[in-house]
């Protein structure tokens, strides 16, 4: 999945860093993990066991909520689409918190 | 620790030549002690697919520290373990029940999927409620912890 916009390189390294914290990739360091390349799978080859850790990580860090694998195809594609979804989800909440 | 015991005896067709209990059979008292557990609390299969999902067990563990023998009686001891994402954990004990000696000690991971296969990772409504009173059982002090845990709060 492409970004929608500008995505700050701060939030990208800061879910890098996330990812490879809560994940303990000991070998690994941000600028190892290529902003457009998939984490799972054949890109960082991280299972869905991971995924269930970095969906609560990103829920603590971030207030975004992942319900399902479904939602985290798409947040997991990549570090860049992961930057995207929590922008995206972010700026949603604060809409509908200024409507509410 | 909160542990929930049951008991089986190894029967002929579970021992190897030396009269050893084969150690696959472990995997079977193991599920004997969760659906003891998960029948408590209405989170059997059967009551997972009512709500639209299955639980599938996606990691399991044994360690075999002593033989159980043919017709011993074992106890086989569940525990769930606090989780830190929404999955279930429990944690098994083996003992033989003549001298309480530990004969196994294991472990399964289950995920929560959709009757599709998409895996979730939230739970909500009746299943949580019920997931969180089984929780309450084996963790009496967190009287919230599903909350807790995606708030990643609960230590």
């Amino acid at each position: 999945m492409q970004a929608s916009g500008h995505i700050p390189q701060e939030l990208v390294v800061s879910l890098k860093e996330l990812v490879i914290r809560t994940l303990r990739l000991e070998d690994i360091a941000p600028e190892d993990i290529v902003d457009g390349a998939p984490l799972f799978g054949e890109g960082l080859g991280l299972d869905s066991i991971d995924a269930l850790e970095l969906v609560v990580a990103i829920e603590r860090e971030y207030d975004v909520e992942i319900p399902d694998a479904e939602v985290g195809r798409r947040a997991f594609a990549s570090v860049d689409a992961l930057a995207d979804f929590v922008l995206e989800k972010q700026a949603a909440k604060k809409t509908s918190h200024a409507v509410g | 620790m909160q542990w929930v015991e049951t008991t089986t005896t190894v029967r002929f067709n579970e021992i190897d030549q030396w009269g050893i209990a084969w150690y696959g059979h472990y995997f079977a008292w193991f599920e004997l002690g969760r659906m003891k557990v998960l029948e408590r609390f209405a989170l059997l299969p059967k009551d997972f697919a009512e709500q639209g999902l299955i639980a599938p067990v996606v990691r399991a563990s044994c360690d075999y520290l002593k033989s159980a023998l043919t017709n011993d009686t074992v106890i086989i001891r569940t525990h769930l373990a606090k989780p830190q994402t929404t999955s279930l954990t429990f944690q098994f004990e083996i003992m033989r029940q003549a001298d309480r000696d530990l004969l196994a000690r294991g472990e399964t991971l289950q995920v929560l999927t959709r009757l599709d296969g998409v895996m979730i990772y939230k739970l909500k409504g009746e299943l949580k409620e019920r997931v969180e009173s089984m929780l309450r059982f084996f963790w009496p002090q967190h009287s919230r912890l599903i909350d807790n845990v995606n708030a990643r709060s609960a230590d």
